[in-house]
């Protein structure tokens, strides 16, 4: 974790990606700052890249030119980390558990870009500086950063930094969580949040230690707590909506039972299962286990959309 | 070291093959004859790494009373875990966060503690380098290979793949039979994400009109004008073997749009697209059954053999060859090997160095007998 005697600006923390342009997590045109490593496993991940908080190779066969290359075959790559397949098959294959080894050095070596490591340590200026260079769409817009993972609130300091500094610089803050992390990492990071993204992605604890890896008592706890200590937050409750998992009306309705108590929850989205994340599985040798699983119809969605609506009084709105 | 009164743990990688409880009789009984103590670990490492979970006991000794009926029944009599991998095990820490912790340095200290000298491994081609990084820790350990695929390449066939294949000829044969009787095109998907044996040697028995293999990347127009000529008023009906890695080349007409929540949910995200990627549950079947019914005017349906593989109980020839494993697993030790694999090639018993049997897959080779056999059978491929 960083060091809390650090200059705020000099703090390093392991960014993922940082996407622009992004109009779905909080108000206005957002740039995503996604920062690596989660505190949840949960099956359906689109992430996966997200998860580990050190930096991990990746690979990408399509850009790999297979036996006219093989430099990764020979040092200072781990032997027997990289190999090819006997017969005709001229694509490089990776033995992923010989791989711990490789490096950020190393995947530059690869003249073709088909290794490269996801995860680069920066410092906040360097992602701010970034960030500010689409801030007159965030005044048009009103938008501004998004801290994105894995889950950001595992790195606090950083996001705490990154946040303090945008209202610096006066761009509005956004982030996105899961929330399973101790109360106190919350602390340094919401006085510094003007929207809070937050994800119910299922009620029953059991269910929710079955699909995610961790029961949901502390998230919902935490979730509370911060509603109730950060009254001039908006926040915005979301649920990856996965078919068979929680796109059910039971699974909605105990979430608007959660929330709209609170009147500074603003508004559920529902974000309907996707399977963008499917071919990075596989680019880090790990087997996707939610492989037979679809989106969720079209007609399902709109249903779930339609409590919502009511719920949150826009009946009519939802029927134009 | 001390060859009498030696203590050997056995334990079970991730992933069931019928065959296992022999792989576990034949160790038991042939150390057993040299005096030696066989120490079974339950659910691949979990039995040493967390006795906690077990009330009866994370090990358990395998007399040669114990084992002595237990290679014809379904099962492991030492269970099964879903990840074998001490170098990332999964847990919840003291901040009820998950993570992944490298515990090889304490599984080599509980084995120690346990006065465990060498530990015989049943495990695939991941548990391979697994066991390979253990072994350059200074683990003492002799592998036995088990692949439903027979996709290692080192050993001429591992146990497991007699069993899967049997059954899967007893599947597409009744898939044929179903067939012939709806007037359809069945297109089957069989094991096999890597190498297409259980496809090619299922599909020449069964009597396929195409098999489509990973190792062949296949044109479904190919196989659609094939299936053309063969469809007849006399016979109606058609059959295509998939293995769930094969490759089609034909392009996909799928042309959905990009969603803008990709940006935001999955900025470095490739999807479906990928040519990467394998699907492992029923895509195969579906994909080729949805595609050749666009290019040939007949019905096809999908059907998926896949998993069911992979219970019940050994085939003879598996029962053999699981007995034959432990008991060479054994000899190794007898003979001071330590960091090897069990291979069976005939008439041999061989022990081949961990380093040269990791990262070779048994892939199915173009001059194959089998190939030629379903060539001469009039049996597509789709190229």
């Amino acid at each position: 974790m960083n060091n809390q005697t650090t200059i705020p600006s000099e703090l390093t923390g392991i960014v993922l990606n940082i996407q622009r342009y992004c109009s779905h997590d909080g108000p206005g045109t957002r740039t995503n700052v996604f920062l690596k490593g989660c505190s949840l496993r949960c099956k359906w991940c689109g992430n996966p890249e997200s998860i580990r908080v050190k930096p991990e190779m990746a690979y990408d066969p399509k850009k790999c030119k297979g036996r006219e290359c093989g430099l990764c075959l020979k040092d200072p790559f781990p032997k027997g980390a990289f190999y090819f397949a006997e017969g005709d098959d001229s694509s490089v294959r990776i033995n992923w558990d010989l791989t711990s080894g490789c490096d950020e050095g190393m995947c530059s070596l690869c003249p073709t870009g088909a290794l490269e490591m996801y995860g680069k340590k920066m410092t906040v200026d360097e992602v701010l500086d970034e960030v500010e260079k689409d801030a007159s769409f965030y005044r048009n817009t009103g938008g501004g950063i998004t801290l994105s993972g894995g889950e950001c609130l595992l790195q606090p300091d950083f996001s705490a930094a990154l946040l303090k500094g945008a209202h610096e610089r006066g761009i509005n803050t956004a982030i996105e969580t899961a929330c399973n992390v101790p109360w106190s990492y919350l602390e340094k990071v919401l006085p510094h949040v003007d929207t809070m993204l937050h994800d119910h992605k299922l009620t029953i604890p059991e269910r929710h230690k079955k699909w995610t890896g961790a029961g949901n008592e502390r998230i919902l706890a935490n979730f509370k707590r911060a509603y109730e200590t950060y009254p001039d937050i908006d926040f915005i409750a979301r649920t990856p909506l996965i078919p068979g998992v929680n796109a059910d009306e039971e699974h909605i309705r105990a979430v608007l039972a959660f929330i709209r108590p609170h009147k500074n929850v603003i508004d559920y989205e529902l974000l309907p299962y996707h399977r963008f994340g499917l071919g990075k599985y596989e680019s880090l040798g790990v087997v996707y286990q939610l492989d037979d699983y679809q989106t969720p119809s079209d007609e399902v969605v709109k249903h779930l959309q339609s409590i919502i609506d009511e719920a949150f009084g826009r009946t009519e709105t939802a029927e134009k | 070291m001390n060859t009498k009164n030696r203590r050997i743990a056995i334990m079970v990688g991730a992933g069931f093959v019928p065959g296992m409880n022999a792989v576990i009789k034949g160790a038991a009984l042939a150390a057993g004859k040299s005096g030696w103590e066989v120490i079974g670990i339950r659910d691949g490492f979990e039995g040493l790494l967390h006795p906690e979970h077990y009330p009866e006991g994370g090990l358990l000794v395998l007399t040669p009373q114990l084992v002595e009926n237990l290679d014809p029944s379904a099962g492991c009599i030492l269970g099964q875990s879903a990840r074998v991998d001490p170098f990332n095990v999964r847990h919840l820490n003291e901040l009820e966060m998950i993570e992944e912790l490298d515990m090889s340095d304490v599984l080599l200290e509980k084995l120690k503690a346990e006065n465990i000298d060498a530990v015989i491994a049943v495990v695939g081609g991941q548990g391979l380098s697994i066991l390979y990084k253990l072994h350059l820790k200074g683990l003492n350990t002799i592998c036995i290979p088990r692949s439903i695929d027979n996709d290692i390449a080192s050993t001429m066939v591992s146990f497991g793949f007699n069993s899967a294949l049997s059954f899967t000829i007893e599947m597409v044969d009744r898939a044929r039979l179903a067939a012939q009787a709806a007037r359809k095109i069945a297109v089957v998907e069989v094991q096999g994400a890597q190498v297409g044996w259980i496809a090619l040697q299922a599909g020449i028995a069964a009597g396929a009109d195409a098999i489509l293999i990973p190792e062949i990347p296949c044109d479904l127009k190919i196989v659609a004008a094939k299936l053309r000529e063969k469809i007849t008023p006399a016979r109606p009906y058609g059959l295509v073997v998939v293995a769930e890695g094969a490759k089609c080349v034909t392009p996909q007409s799928t042309g959905k749009k990009e969603s803008s929540l990709k940006a935001s949910l999955s900025p470095l995200a490739f999807g479906d697209n990928s040519t990467h990627v394998i699907h492992r549950s029923g895509r195969a079947a579906q994909t080729v059954a949805e595609d050749l019914q666009l290019l040939i005017a007949e019905e096809t349906y999908p059907l998926v053999v896949g998993p069911w593989v992979r219970g019940g109980s050994p085939t003879a020839v598996d029962r053999q060859l699981g007995m034959a494993y432990g008991a060479g697993a054994i000899q190794a030790l007898q003979a001071g090997q330590d960091g090897v694999m069990v291979a069976f090639n005939p008439p041999e018993t061989q022990f081949i160095p961990l380093a040269d049997a990791i990262n070779k897959v048994r892939t199915v080779p173009p001059n194959s007998m089998f190939m030629d056999i379903a060539a001469s059978l009039g049996i597509n491929f789709g190229k």
